[in-house]
C-alpha cells in the first residue's frame, strides 16, 4: 500500500524487453541497485517490468551493457499526470473554477426561515432581519449572530427569545413569543361558568352579576357570574330580604366577570381487579434489527432473522427516503426493536384485591383533579363483581375547589 | 574440492556449537513458500532463467528451480526475490 503510494508520487514506467537478454539485464540492474518489480512474461517473446522514473537513466546504461534495447510502453504517477495537465490547461482551469464557484456560492445566505411564531408574522421578522443585515444574498461569513438576535428581539414586539442558526446556506430564525395578558376586557366580555357539577359553599364576586347563591347546586357549564351587569330591576324579582338597593341607576353594560366560586365536588371512579392476574413484563433483554424495506419486502442488513424470544413486543421505527416534489421513493430504512417479555400470574386474596382496586380507582380520580382541589373526604364502596373471580370497587372522593372558569361570551 | 567440503564441515560444526543460524554461517539461501502462491528467496545470486513457466534462481552453489504457471517476479532486490504465480514445484539443481 505504502509502496504503491510512494511509487505513484515519484512516478514509474512500464518497460518491455526481449526475452533473450532478460536474465543478464535483470542481474546487472539488481547489481546496480535498481529496483524492478512486476516482471511479467507476456508470451510473445517480450517481458514487461516496472521501474521507478529516477532509475530509467541508469537502466539505459544497463541495457547498453546487456546489449539489448528496451521500450517504454506506459508512464504512470504524479510527474506524468502533472505533465499531462500542463498540456490541458483549460481542463485544470475548469476544475478550479468549479471548486471556486462551489465555495463562493456556498458562502452566501440563500434562504431565511422563521419558525416558532404564531402571532407575529414571518414578514415582520424577516423585514427586521433584513434591515439588520440578514437576507438572502448576503455573505454568510460576515453575519454577527449575537447582534442579530439582539436586534430582532428588540425591534419585533412580542418576542421573548430569538435564536439564529446558520445551517449551510440556510439561516433559520427560531423565535419564542411572549405570553401576553388577555386582551381588553370591555371589548371581550367573559362569563364565569362552572367547570364541574357541585354544591356552592363560598361565593365571592369581584365583578359581574352573580346568578347563583351559596348552597345552590350547579351543573357543569352553568353561568355563575354573568358578564352582563343589568341595572337593578324595578320589579322585585330576585331581591333578597335585607339586601340594599343601589341608589344610582346604571345602564346595562358588559364586564369581564371575575370572582371566586368554591364548591363541594364529588368524583366517582370504578375499578376492577381480578383475583388471578395475568400479564407480561419486560425482562430487559432486547434485540435490534436493521434493514431496508423495498416495497413490501424487508431485507435484513444487521440483526437476527429469527427472534429467539418466545414472548416479545416489537417497536418499529422507519425512516422514509427524502420527499421531493411528488415522487415517493418506496424505500425505507427500518429499525425494529424486540423486547423480550415474560408472562406472570399474580394471585390476590379478596382483601388485597379490594385494596388494590380502591387504590386504582383513587389514582384515576387523582388524574382528573384540578391542581388546587383539596380532598376533604374519601370513601369506598364495594359493588357486585361483573364476573366471578374479580372484585369491583367504587371510590368516592369529595373535594373543595374553585369551579369557576372564564368563558368568552358569544 | 575435498578442501572445500572440509571447510564447510568445520563451518557447520562451528555454527552448531555456537547455535548460529545456518543460513548466515554457511551463506545458504532462505526460502519461504507461502502456499503455492508466493516464494521468497533471500540471499540469492541473480536469476539464470525466467519465463512464465519456470524461474531459475542462482543461490550459493546451486540453482533453485521454481516451476508453475503464470509466474511473475513481483520484486527483485540485491538479496531477495519474490516469485508469484501458481507454483507447482520447487527443486534444487546443480
Amino acid at each position: 500500500m505504502l509502496f504503491g503510494i510512494l511509487s505513484h508520487l515519484g512516478g514509474y514506467v512500464t518497460v518491455t524487453l526481449p526475452e533473450e537478454c532478460l536474465e543478464k539485464f535483470i542481474n546487472l540492474a539488481v547489481f546496480r541497485g535498481i529496483f524492478l518489480w512486476d516482471i511479467k512474461g507476456v508470451g510473445t517473446g517480450r517481458v514487461l517490468m516496472k521501474v521507478r522514473l529516477d532509475n530509467v537513466q541508469a537502466l539505459r546504461h544497463v541495457a547498453r551493457m546487456a546489449g539489448c534495447r528496451f521500450k517504454i510502453i506506459n508512464r504512470c504517477g504524479l510527474p506524468f499526470f502533472i505533465k499531462r495537465m500542463r498540456q490541458r490547461r483549460v481542463l485544470v482551469a475548469g476544475a478550479l473554477v468549479f471548486v471556486a464557484a462551489l465555495y463562493l456560492l456556498s458562502s452566501f445566505v440563500w434562504s431565511v426561515e422563521v419558525s416558532g411564531n404564531n402571532r407575529v408574522s414571518d414578514q415582520v421578522v424577516e423585514q427586521v432581519a433584513s434591515q439588520a443585515g440578514l437576507k438572502p444574498g448576503v455573505f454568510r461569513w460576515g453575519l454577527n449572530i449575537p447582534a442579530l438576535e439582539k436586534t430582532i428581539q428588540q425591534q419585533v414586539p412580542g418576542l421573548a427569545w430569538v435564536g439564529v442558526s446558520v445551517q449551510g446556506v440556510k439561516v433559520s430564525i427560531k423565535v419564542v413569543e411572549k405570553t401576553l395578558p388577555p386582551p381588553d376586557e370591555a371589548a371581550h366580555p367573559t362569563d364565569l361558568v362552572a367547570a364541574r357539577d357541585g354544591l356552592i359553599t363560598e361565593l365571592l364576586v369581584f365583578s359581574g352579576q352573580p346568578l347563583v347563591n351559596e348552597g345552590n347546586t350547579v351543573v357543569k357549564g352553568q353561568v355563575l357570574i354573568a358578564s352582563l351587569v343589568s341595572p337593578p330591576p324595578a320589579t322585585e324579582e330576585i331581591t333578597l330580604p335585607g339586601a340594599e338597593k343601589p341608589q344610582v341607576e346604571q345602564p346595562a353594560h358588559y364586564v369581564r366577570a371575575r370572582g371566586i366560586v368554591k364548591a363541594r365536588v364529588w368524583y366517582e371512579a370504578l375499578a376492577d381487579v381480578k383475583l388471578t392476574e395475568r400479564g407480561c413484563k419486560f425482562t430487559g433483554r432486547e434485540m435490534t434489527r436493521f434493514g431496508i424495506k423495498i416495497g413490501d419486502k424487508e431485507i435484513i442488513l444487521i440483526g437476527p432473522g429469527r427472534i429467539p424470544y418466545t414472548h416479545y413486543a416489537r417497536q418499529v421505527k422507519s425512516k422514509p427516503g427524502p420527499k421531493w416534489r411528488n415522487t415517493n421513493i418506496p424505500v425505507e430504512l427500518l429499525t425494529v426493536k424486540f423486547y423480550e417479555e415474560k408472562p406472570y400470574i399474580n394471585r390476590h386474596t379478596e382483601a388485597e384485591a379490594r385494596n388494590l382496586a380502591y387504590r386504582k380507582a383513587l389514582e384515576s380520580i387523582r388524574g382528573q383533579l384540578a391542581g388546587e382541589a383539596v380532598i376533604t373526604n374519601k370513601s369506598m364502596e364495594e359493588l357486585a363483581a361483573p364476573e366471578p373471580g374479580s372484585v369491583r370497587v367504587k371510590a368516592i372522593v369529595e373535594t373543595f375547589e374553585n369551579i369557576g372558569i372564564s368563558k368568552p361570551r358569544n | 574440492m575435498a578442501w572445500k567440503e572440509l571447510k564447510n564441515h568445520f563451518k557447520k560444526r562451528f555454527s552448531d556449537y555456537l547455535e548460529l543460524p545456518e543460513d548466515i554461517a554457511l551463506d545458504l539461501p532462505k526460502i519461504v513458500l507461502i502456499g503455492n502462491l508466493q516464494v521468497f528467496i533471500e540471499n540469492h545470486r541473480g536469476i539464470q532463467e525466467y519465463n512464465p513457466r519456470l524461474v531459475r534462481v542462482v543461490v550459493n552453489d546451486k540453482v533453485v528451480e521454481v516451476a508453475g504457471e503464470g509466474l511473475t517476479l513481483r520484486n527483485i532486490l540485491t538479496d531477495e526475490i519474490c516469485v508469484e504465480g501458481r507454483i507447482s514445484s520447487l527443486s534444487f539443481a546443480d
